[in-house]
């Protein structure tokens, strides 16, 4: 048997593998159709016979799993990082440090000129926050990342305040970057943006692309308990929440990206948990002329 | 070993773990598909499944980016689970008609005929060779290319090409002659 044909019966294993009919297949080689024909029909027999959907709980629960190792794992490697890596990781504390350091410092040597609004202000001086070409904020872009809040323990606040310090979009392809960049508005409060509500918090340019993970970096939470009037610990399993989702950049739409949070009460220690919502996180476009109409907030 | 180069580790396997949590929609599935052909039984290869991705997160420093696609790399953990519970349970290979479930409302007449059927190409598959049938579950029910699959056989994808065309030429020979 010639080498084209296996070729040729291969690439319609990976066509049927796809979806395509065997008629497509046939189609596209008429000339070995008669030789093609009888094969494609074992092929298409198999897969029937030994046919299978695994049930979709099986799957939540393992995923289930997946997610809860791969918090572990992230937990792990965080509490083996360096204090000073730890602080450093921290980019708004950081600079927040940093900057009172350089303040003092100026003022203890009368060293004004360094604080003139002509002169580098003292966060551009200290800041720890390697600059990567990151895009920057447009009123008309056409990426928009909105923070709301599923409802699960949220009636528990009167307030639950995140600041994000980092938002973070992965383009397709294996050799991909990560393109970070700073929100407009950094604090949110989760308690008025439950259900369908959303918080814009950066609106600018990216790149025309497929991406298909976002991440948010939270560097703080705080929320006050309705009942008690107190502040309560609200558990950060990471500061890095991620989640899998795929949206496309084009330039014939603005895509309005929801990061969707939630807080939890994990039944046995009460314990109060933010973590991501996937579910209902996700993009929605608008064509380009009725951008910046009709946005839901 | 330096900071830097500690640190750059970190960022990689962070990447493999993002990466891996995309492939997990739609491999899951697949590998499960590719567990019940060889073991013949529904819910182990659900657990099967979702073990790969267990055992693939908590390997993840050995996933090598030249080496085989990560997809691909996942059936080769789950080949080898599978070749585990094989021989821990001893297990028939192929299904079994026993195993197949059937709607509720199903016609008799159709259940006993999917089971002539089942057990027809049982009997085809047994009477190829062990490679042949992996190429066929690789291919058919893991979706993978035959590059991919030679990359687990160890093998090229023109020497997989040829074992399944051959493959699938003896099985239609057999269930003809049946």
């Amino acid at each position: 048997m010639d080498n084209n044909f296996d070729k040729i019966l291969d690439e319609c294993v990976d066509r049927i593998n796809r979806g395509e009919s065997l008629e497509q297949c046939l189609a596209d080689y008429a000339e070995y159709a008669g030789q093609l024909e009888p094969l494609l029909r074992v092929i298409l027999q198999t897969k029937e016979t030994y046919s299978f959907l695994p049930s979709a709980s099986a799957k939540n629960n393992a995923r289930q799993r997946f997610n809860a190792e791969l918090e572990r794992l992230e937990q792990r490697r965080w509490e083996k990082q360096p204090l000073l890596n730890r602080i450093f990781a921290r980019p708004v504390v950081w600079a927040t440090v940093a900057v009172a350091i350089v303040i003092f410092i100026a003022a203890y040597f009368g060293f004004r000129p360094m604080l003139s609004p002509t002169s580098p202000g003292p966060s551009d001086v200290v800041s720890p926050v390697i600059s990567q070409p990151s895009p920057v904020p447009d009123p008309e872009g056409n990426f928009v990342f909105l923070i709301s809040d599923d409802v699960n323990a949220i009636e528990d606040f009167t307030s639950v305040n995140i600041t994000i310090a980092k938002i973070g979009i992965l383009p397709s392809g294996d050799s991909a970057e990560w393109l970070e960049f700073d929100p407009e508005i950094r604090e949110v409060d989760l308690t008025q943006v439950k259900g369908e509500k959303t918080q814009e918090v950066w609106r600018g340019n990216v790149p025309v692309s497929q991406y298909n993970n976002v991440f948010i970096y939270v560097d703080n939470v705080s929320g006050i308990l309705e009942e008690t009037g107190q502040e309560v610990e609200i558990k950060l399993p990471s500061n890095k929440l991620h989640i899998n989702k795929s949206f496309t950049i084009s330039t014939d739409s603005v895509v309005s990206f929801v990061f969707d949070i939630t807080v939890i009460k994990a039944g046995k220690s009460d314990q109060y948990i933010l973590q991501p919502q996937v579910s209902d996180s996700g993009a929605q476009y608008k064509p380009v002329e009725g951008k910046g109409k009709g946005r839901k907030q | 070993m330096s900071a830097e180069a500690d640190s750059g580790k970190t960022e990689i396997r962070y990447d493999y773990e993002i990466r891996l949590t995309g492939l997990y929609e739609e491999y899951y599935d697949k590998i499960a598909r590719y567990a019940y052909v060889h073991i013949g039984n529904k819910t182990d290869a659900e657990d099967i499944a979702g073990e790969v991705f267990l055992k693939a997160l908590q390997s993840i420093k050995s996933y090598k980016e030249r080496g085989i696609p990560m997809h691909a790399w996942l059936f080769r953990i789950a080949h080898n689970l599978v070749v585990d519970y094989l021989r821990k349970t001893k297990k028939h290979k192929l299904v079994p008609i026993d195993n197949v479930t059937v709607e509720a409302n199903a016609n008799p007449v159709d259940i006993a005929e999917r089971n002539v059927e089942i057990e027809k190409m049982n009997r085809a598959m047994e009477q190829l060779t062990q490679e042949q049938r992996e190429v066929l579950r690789l291919r058919f029910f893991g979706g993978l290319t035959s590059r991919e699959a030679g990359g687990i056989l160890n093998k090229s994808d023109g020497a997989v090409r040829e074992m399944q065309r051959a493959a699938i030429e003896k099985l239609r020979k057999l269930m003809v002659a049946d």
